[in-house]
């Protein structure tokens, strides 16, 4: 599943690199814990380890395709607080769930849409754009629920949340096949390249006959409705939603895409990392969890590792993109 | 063939309307953004004191000043941020970090100016830190704050284990209670600022040098402008300003919390770009940003005051956000991707 880019085959290179980079931390990391607390590698704790990154690996797929168009949403959790609420109060109100789950991935859909219209309509820059439509969503929907938690949900629901299979529950099967359409999508399809050209450069991509509008509308649009499969099993491993939930989730998001190596300035990032990335920052946060850190210093670890990602990913390419390529936006 | 050439040529040189000269010529001139915006917030004053009687009253005005200095604080930080191409996703957690040194110091029995510089030495530390990763190492702006926010409001966690602080000192809870002609102190300290801040700008070497950064980073660096350092001013500046931030909060509250800072960092954010300032930087003004965090609060206050439930309000100030942004984007014939 390695990236091919319509960058240089140095470019390429580098990518590797920095995967190799992040598979290395994880490989020290796991060394360590496998001296410190044997028990991570339990097939019990790697179940709930792989619960715990279901719904992450499922919104970073979507944030990764919006990375790539040269965007960002910091609207997703409002997204997912929103679909996790219709889900809920539609199924609470004894609507099956054949009713409730379309409409709740159409809810997600469409609030990606909004952000898309104002980001390709009217030209509001992305950051402004969603942080904005965070507010208004949010407010919205807390308006409607009045801060009131919905703290029981339809049956249904509880057994798509249940685990099965070992440990493991659907969350996990649907990461799975999101990530492997996304793969698909991005290096086969035509929409899928054109993600990565358009945000590379908006005027090369615009000479080449891409349209601006295309790659924007794909990359919300397809970020909201992955936030909605998202939401379901935020709902239904969680067992009661209310308004304010998932509040500040959008950037645990950016962070383990930015762990994943991909360039928050669009055209460059892969899945392998993205992946990588969200089982670094999961298995750091259960590790911390074992070795019985107090919760005060789990943000720190993760700051501190996000920083180093950081350097280690972006230190080498931001400086030959300086000089190589002037940013036609900037 | 020719004549209708010459026909089109006509209609190109005299162009169609008045209203279109108008509009041609508005297009042109500066920024608007600020106007449209002082504009809507004079018209929904008169509608709240029209349907409210408490809205012109002289206390609504002085409540709705201190939390109004304390968001346009971080504003003036982020103002410069922003004018030099970056971002600063930390301040909520800086505000956070400073405001528990305060309580710690307080637990110490420091007298307040010891609390206060305190407090601003770990702003300035933790605004230095950004600075480094992003100044000297050009590591990019969003990322480093990224992580380094999650660092900062954990930090915060750590230093006060969870805890909130109190008993704080009289002379600290003065910030809140002093007064100048009626005016509280914490907005005569904002707009103090908020002057040294337009001096910076206009008349210093490191003003010019933040917006020619900016405006293109790469003739900045090629024309031998001190980049790197800078960068460094601007973050730690968003630091020390931070900082008094934390101080006011704690005297206006009389408490400590590490998350004291939430929302503090969209609000600085959506301020200066309600402004008018583009996000991607090389344009800064303080007046745009007095307006543009001004409006927003003065709208939160005055939809308290017409029962506006909170949530609702929160819908509403964001959509003013959109609109104004819109609004100014479609006036000033922006056709430019811009992030």
């Amino acid at each position: 599943m390695s990236s091919s880019l319509s960058a240089s085959e140095r470019s390429r290179l580098t990518f590797h690199r920095h995967e190799t980079k992040l598979a290395t931390l994880l490989f020290v990391l796991g060394i360590g814990l496998a001296i410190t607390a044997p028990r991570f590698f339990s097939s019990v704790n790697l179940a709930l380890l792989a619960r715990s990154m279901g719904v992450l690996l499922i919104l970073s797929v979507g944030m990764l395709n919006v990375i790539l168009a040269g965007g960002i949403d910091v609207s997703a959790g409002a997204i997912l607080a929103v679909v996790s609420v219709v889900l809920v109060r539609l199924g609470n109100h004894g609507l099956p769930a054949t009713v409730v789950l379309p409409l709740g991935l159409l809810t997600g859909a469409g609030l990606g849409g909004v952000n898309a219209a104002l980001i390709a309509e009217l030209r509001i820059p992305p950051i402004v754009a969603t942080l904005g439509t965070a507010g208004l969503f949010r407010g919205l929907l807390l308006g409607w629920t009045q801060g009131e938690w919905e703290s029981s949900i339809p049956p249904w629901l509880n057994a798509i949340g249940s685990p099965r299979w070992g440990g493991l529950d659907v969350s996990v099967l649907a990461a799975a096949l999101a990530m492997l359409a996304a793969a698909w999508i991005l290096h086969r399809t035509q929409i899928g390249r054109a993600l990565f050209r358009f945000g590379d450069s908006p005027i090369a991509a615009a000479r080449t006959g891409i349209s601006p509008r295309q790659p924007i509308y794909f990359a919300y649009i397809s970020l909201g409705l992955l936030t909605a499969i998202g939401a379901l099993f935020y709902a239904a491993q969680l067992g009661a939603v209310q308004g304010n939930a998932a509040n500040g989730y959008e950037l645990t998001v950016i962070a383990a895409i930015v762990l994943g190596g991909a360039d928050i300035l669009g055209g460059r990032g892969s899945l392998f990392g993205t992946f990588l990335g969200v089982l670094l920052l999961c298995s750091l946060q259960q590790a911390l969890v074992l070795l019985h850190v107090a919760t005060y210093w789990q943000n720190i670890a993760t700051g501190a590792i996000v920083l180093l990602g950081v350097i280690l990913s972006s230190a080498p390419r931001l400086q030959r993109k300086l000089v190589l390529q002037q940013s036609p936006s900037a | 063939m020719t004549s209708s050439s010459s026909v089109s040529l006509g209609k190109f040189e005299n162009p169609q309307s008045k209203f279109a000269k108008r509009m041609m010529r508005l297009r042109q001139s500066g920024n608007l953004q600020p106007a449209i915006v002082s504009l809507l917030v004079l018209f929904f004053c008169i509608y709240a004191g029209y349907r409210s009687g408490d809205f012109w009253s002289a206390l609504n005005w002085q409540l709705l000043a201190q939390p109004l200095a304390e968001a346009g604080l971080v504003s003036l930080g982020m103002m410069f941020v922003i004018a030099c191409g970056g971002i600063d996703l930390s301040v909520g957690a800086i505000v956070g970090v400073a405001a528990v040194t305060a309580g710690i110091a307080t637990q110490h029995k420091l007298p307040a100016p010891a609390i206060e510089s305190a407090a601003l030495a770990a702003g300035i530390l933790c605004g230095a830190f950004n600075g480094i990763l992003i100044g000297v190492l050009r590591l990019s702006s969003i990322l480093v704050t990224l992580g380094s926010m999650i660092l900062f409001s954990g930090v915060a966690l750590a230093l006060s284990n969870g805890n909130s602080f109190a008993g704080f000192p009289e002379s600290l809870l003065w910030w809140n209670d002093a007064t100048l002609l009626g005016i509280p102190v914490e907005f005569l300290l904002f707009l103090a600022t908020g002057a040294v801040a337009a001096i910076l700008l206009r008349y210093t070497l490191w003003g010019h040098y933040v917006i020619a950064i900016g405006s293109n980073p790469i003739a900045a660096r090629y024309s031998g402008y001190p980049v790197a350092l800078t960068l460094f001013g601007v973050y730690t500046l968003q630091g020390l300003l931070c900082g008094m931030t934390g101080i006011l909060l704690v005297a206006r509250l009389a408490s400590a919390r590490a998350d004291m800072g939430q929302g503090l960092m969209l609000m600085a954010i959506a301020a200066v770009v309600l402004g008018g300032a583009p996000i991607v930087g090389g344009s800064a003004s303080v007046a745009a940003t007095l307006i543009g965090v001004a409006a927003f609060y003065i709208v939160q206050d005055g939809l308290l005051l017409l029962d506006v439930p909170p949530f609702v309000q929160y819908a509403l100030t964001s959509a003013m956000l959109l609109v104004a942004v819109a609004a100014g984007n479609l006036l000033r014939g922006n056709c430019e991707d811009r992030r």
